[in-house]
């Protein structure tokens, strides 16, 4: 479904991604897991259209995406939940959930309901400030806004982060509900190796800008040198 | 004072508040939500009126000529958006000067075209109608009707429709905007237009009352500012206690003293106010 190949990109100057090399297959969840600094934001926002990467290609379905203005690449199946939410405060539950659909054409905006059965809260508190939410309900909307659309795929970035563990945990069982039920494939970029275990099929470790190992989730479930090698500082 | 006269003072205060909310509205969006500071707005205004001016020159009935005011100008706002103004959005100082010399070509532009002097617009009503039990002028109960419509339907665009959603969002935040698929340059210049346009309505709405001559913008650019500045830059209703405050204060002020007396005081109002509440009546600390 996703094809990265040999993608580099700078941000700030300097050369975040050096050439990254990594594919996620229809249907899976797959995880990137790398320390601070080390390009996973920059890979994230190439992806979606907003930083310019300087070479390489992002294939979806098939079609190179790089260099498409994001809204085109949004219009393509991707949805993007990005690192600190970006919920819109001073809006509504409601409206920050009908911005995931007013993309499509006027007939084509209803809400979908099933996504009140997977955040059953959004629908309860849907006329309040989304502002007036905690850290780990507004990561709920992020997400809820992201999945209005039926996009084929989620990305994710670090959802965990400020979030209470047992949130991160309900928030770890609703991704796989969806991914389950609706087919949706999701890459999540995490630094938080429970909902990374919990979750996703395959792991791509990234340092310095490339990919450099890759492991199922089963395997690194008995065996956590990778986790220790590539994670602890 | 009898209670015909008191009657006319405070028809004509509604009158000047709704007026100045009217010629304010298009700046709330360019500038209140925009953040682009258009010293230009002024001579939008200038337009419209010009547009109904020449219309009715050319022997086009009135009400064509203002819906024309409308659309010219919001053409006009396409142009300037498209080779201008969508360059400078993140850059709001910036924005003065641009504007500044947009609004000095637009002045010269209209001595070339129409000359210095001022013209006089004709209405379709009869001069004056009993109302509320005292004559009053036809076309300003017109206006105060046009600019609550007006006003009225500007904020249920931006506050209710799909269209202000996304117009809301792209302002807050272009980038999270363009990753849930808005199209945010056409959408900020859909903005652009939107203000434009509304900035021309309110000219030709208000071209019967006065002279329409190639400085009559900038006797309301100064005002309109103010309003948005006091009722709280970013936020759509703020304009509404402005407005009512510097035109309600102008048209007491004027009736009690003098307009020159009132002028005074309406900015020394707005200079404590400003003081009182740097962010605005409705606005929020930042």
């Amino acid at each position: 479904m996703l094809e990265v190949k040999n993608l580099r990109a700078s941000y700030g100057g300097s050369l975040v991604l050096q050439g990254v090399d990594m594919a996620v297959p229809k249907g899976h969840i797959v995880a990137i897991m790398g320390r601070n600094g080390m390009g996973k934001t920059t890979l994230m926002r190439s992806m979606v259209g907003l930083i310019r990467s300087l070479s390489g290609q992002v294939l979806f379905d098939g079609e190179d995406i790089i260099g498409l203005a994001p809204h085109r690449i949004s219009n393509l199946g991707i949805s993007y939940v990005p690192q600190g939410k970006e919920i819109f405060q001073s809006f509504t539950v409601l409206e920050n959930l009908r911005l995931g659909v007013v993309k499509f054409q006027k007939k084509d905006r209803a809400l979908p309901q099933e996504i009140f059965h997977y955040f059953p809260i959004l629908e309860e508190r849907s006329n309040q400030k989304a502002g007036s939410f905690s850290g780990g309900e507004q990561q709920m909307l992020a997400i809820a806004r992201a999945l209005v659309s039926n996009p084929k795929l989620l990305l994710l970035d670090e959802p965990s982060e400020g979030i209470q563990p047992s949130i991160v945990k309900e928030i770890g069982e609703i991704l796989i509900k969806i991914n389950r039920e609706k087919g949706v494939t999701i890459l999540l970029v995490e630094q938080n190796v429970d909902l990374v275990l919990d979750i996703s099929n395959e792991c791509f470790f990234i340092e310095k800008g490339m990919i450099v190992n890759r492991s199922t989730t089963d395997h690194l479930r008995k065996d956590d040198t990778l986790i220790n090698q590539y994670l602890s500082l | 004072m009898d209670f015909s006269s008191l009657m006319i003072q405070v028809l004509n205060g509604f009158d000047l508040i709704l007026i100045l909310i009217l010629v304010a509205i298009g700046l709330v969006i360019i500038y209140g939500l925009m953040e682009v500071i258009n010293i230009a707005h002024g001579e939008f205004f200038l337009l419209g009126a010009y547009t109904v001016v020449i219309a009715q020159q050319w022997g086009l009935h009135f009400w064509i000529g203002m819906i024309l005011s409308l659309i010219v100008v919001g053409f006009i706002g396409l142009a300037i958006e498209f080779l201008c103004i969508r360059r400078l959005y993140e850059r709001p100082l910036d924005t003065i000067l641009a504007t500044w010399g947009i609004s000095i070509g637009i002045k010269q532009f209209i001595i070339i075209v129409c000359g210095p002097a001022g013209q006089v617009v004709h209405t379709p009503f009869a001069a004056s109608v009993i109302f509320l039990g005292i004559e009053y002028p036809v076309y300003r109960l017109f206006t105060m009707a046009a600019s609550i419509a007006v006003i009225t339907l500007t904020l249920y665009i931006f506050l209710r429709t799909d269209f202000g959603l996304q117009a809301r969002a792209v302002i807050a935040n272009r980038n999270m905007s363009s990753v849930l698929g808005i199209n945010t340059r056409k959408m900020y210049r859909t903005t652009f237009i939107f203000g434009s346009a509304l900035a021309g309505l309110a000219g030709g709405i208000m071209s019967p009352l006065m002279s329409v001559d190639p400085q009559m913008g900038l006797g309301y650019l100064v005002p309109a500012f103010l309003a948005i500045i006091l009722g709280g830059v970013g936020s759509l209703y703020g304009v509404l206690w402005g407005g009512s405050i510097i035109g309600g204060a102008d048209s007491i002020f004027s009736y009690l003293i003098s307009p020159v007396g009132a002028q005074i005081i309406v900015f020394s109002i707005a200079v404590v106010l400003i003081r009182l509440r740097p962010q605005g009546i409705l606005g929020k600390k930042s």
